[in-house]
């Protein structure tokens, strides 16, 4: 698979493993964010 | 290079999905959901249909009319087509294949005389992997979702820093000490393993260094970790991710089946496959195919695999020290890399977001932070007496005083002195007044001691103080769906190819220390965990 992507990796669209876990990071929180007003 | 292909399939995906919740809002696929029997979920083919098949009608649209040069947004945008494929397979799989196997394993039953659904273990979770392995393996994934392929471990990642918010301390602590206990024995005693076979079987160094940190620590990310302090070679990354690949796989599908057959537990279960199962995501995928109705034991087991996970800097300077000193005692040349170094720049920083969210649970912005699996005891005033938000009639949840005569009446059956005088509070205040005395009344029930109209009002009272909080069960569904949308996403990502990178010494070392891994924490787990946490 590797050759397909020109970007990130043949397991992540991130540059790095770091850039991954902060994205996952932001999306977990913005999610806390809206159940806690939300729900 | 431009990442958008010109495909009419994202759109049709997102009118299949919008057309899908329409008719369940319709009524008019009412025999089929009665028929797989699938009610329970009718809430959320609704919400999630018309969200995921509105986003993937944007996406198709954006895929058939835009002509998008290289850059950030063709390269972002269009992953969503791919989230949207594997969603797509998610709810093929959860609401129709799902319900309909285990609809055939019962009516199998008389013939076979054993539920194969049940023995084999077919649930969503293993289906929904499977398909993911049968799509990219016999007919490969549409390329206009590959790039969306490559977020399902963002999925998975998502679902653990999420998860940190359904933990309360008592849970913590308790899996906490068991968890340091069992991976503490079982890592260092796998590493320590592979280090000595690898040395007796003369592997390179670096080989065994990269081996002895993935088939110990957490898989693949370990293996990546640990390659530049003992100077990995390409290859033997991918030896050891081939080695993991095929073991971890190969876990993910046995595991529950030898779970279920040994009759274990949900906290059993969790510490054995977060202890035993080499890589993270298979890890998961394990515990919610033994429990796909639920997140028990894929709380537990997340605890323990993040336990494996911290212990990865202990695991990455042990293995600088070890290698330093080997190639030295070789006397051949070692060049220097700083440890400390690769343990901050490799360190996985999502663990430290589910101790993040964990500590902002704790505050009780979610729940009161003494809930434990999201039920609390509350028996304030403002709690007993409210207004019902939705019909707006006032609930008034104090015991009447025919409740009070009924029970007062009753008081002389109870004989046990602590039962008498939590009855007796009780009937003096109208409520339960502590946790305590609640465990106690519910001992009361269940011993059967008072009438049936007596235990009916004690149940009620119970009922007035314990509470569901609904952020915490709002958290549950997400994170099954984060799960179910990484675990699908994943399996699209094992190729045969990859995992037929194992071979060799590699393979034959991983699996006998993979192995013994396995049944010494099966042993230890049957032996010193039971389900009392």
């Amino acid at each position: 698979m590797e050759d397909k992507f020109d970007r990130g990796s043949a397991l992540t669209i991130f540059p790095s493993d770091r850039h991954e876990d902060l994205m996952a990071l932001v999306l977990a929180f913005v999610i806390a964010a809206l159940v806690y007003f939300l729900v | 290079m431009v990442y958008t292909k010109r495909t009419v399939w994202p759109l049709i995906i997102g009118i299949i999905m919008v057309g899908y919740a329409y008719l369940v809002q319709s009524g008019q696929m009412a025999p089929v959901i009665k028929l797989l029997g699938t009610s329970r979920y009718a809430g959320e083919m609704l919400t999630l249909g018309y969200a995921f098949g509105g986003v993937a009608v944007a996406a198709g649209l954006w895929h058939l009319i835009a002509a998008p040069r290289a850059g950030h947004a063709d390269y972002y945008f269009s992953s969503i087509a791919g989230v949207m494929f594997i969603m797509l397979v998610a709810f093929v799989v959860k609401w129709g294949l799902d319900p309909l196997m285990a609809n055939w394993g019962r009516d199998a039953q008389p013939t076979l005389g054993f539920n194969f659904a049940s023995v084999m273990n077919l649930n969503y979770v293993v289906m929904g992997i499977l398909a993911g392995i049968i799509v990219v393996n016999v007919f490969k994934v549409p390329a206009w979702a590959e790039n969306g392929v490559r977020l399902s471990r963002l999925g998975l990642k998502t679902g653990v820093i999420l998860l940190g918010a359904l933990y309360s301390f008592a849970e913590l602590a308790q899996l906490g000490k068991l968890s340091v206990l069992l991976i503490g024995v079982f890592v260092l005693g796998s590493v320590w393993l592979v280090l000595i076979i690898g040395a007796q079987r003369n592997l390179p160094n670096s080989m065994t260094g990269v081996l002895s940190a993935g088939v110990g620590v957490c898989g693949v990310s370990a293996a990546v970790a640990a390659a530049p302090v003992v100077q990995a070679k390409s290859l033997e990354i991918a030896y050891t991710i081939g080695t993991i690949l095929l073991f971890g796989v190969l876990c993910m599908f046995l595991f529950p089946i030898v779970g279920k057959s040994l009759g274990m537990g949900y906290i059993q279960f969790g510490a054995w496959a977060g202890t035993g199962i080499l890589n993270s995501a298979q890890v998961a995928g394990a515990a919610l195919a033994f429990q796909p109705g639920g997140i028990e034991t894929l709380k537990v087991a997340e605890i323990f695999n993040i336990t494996r996970v911290l212990f990865l800097p202990i695991i990455v300077v042990w293995l600088a020290i070890w290698y330093v000193r080997r190639e030295q005692a070789a006397q051949r040349q070692v060049q220097k890399v700083d440890a400390m170094q690769v343990v901050i720049s490799k360190f996985p920083i999502f663990v430290l977001g589910f101790i993040l969210m964990f500590l902002l649970s704790s505050t009780g912005i979610f729940a009161p932070a003494r809930h434990y699996q999201g039920a609390y005891f509350d028996n304030s005033d403002k709690m007993l007496k409210r207004v019902d938000k939705r019909s707006g009639k006032e609930i008034n949840n104090y015991l009447k005083d025919s409740d009070l005569a009924t029970l007062t009446k009753e008081l002389e059956k109870v004989k046990r002195e602590d039962q008498r005088s939590a009855l007796q509070r009780l009937i003096d205040d109208k409520k339960v007044v502590s946790e305590a005395d609640d465990d106690t009344l519910r001992g009361v029930v269940n011993a059967k001691i008072l009438s049936k109209e007596g235990n009916a009002i004690l149940t009620r009272a119970h009922r007035a103080v314990r509470h569901t909080a609904q952020k915490i069960a709002m958290f549950r569904d997400l994170i099954a769906w984060f799960f179910t949308f990484g675990l699908v996403g994943l399996g699209m990502q094992i190729t045969m190819s990859s995992i037929r990178q194992a071979g060799g010494q590699p393979l034959v070392i991983g699996s006998i220390v993979g192995v013994l891994k396995a049944i010494g924490s099966l042993i230890v787990v049957m032996l010193l965990v039971t389900e009392t946490i």
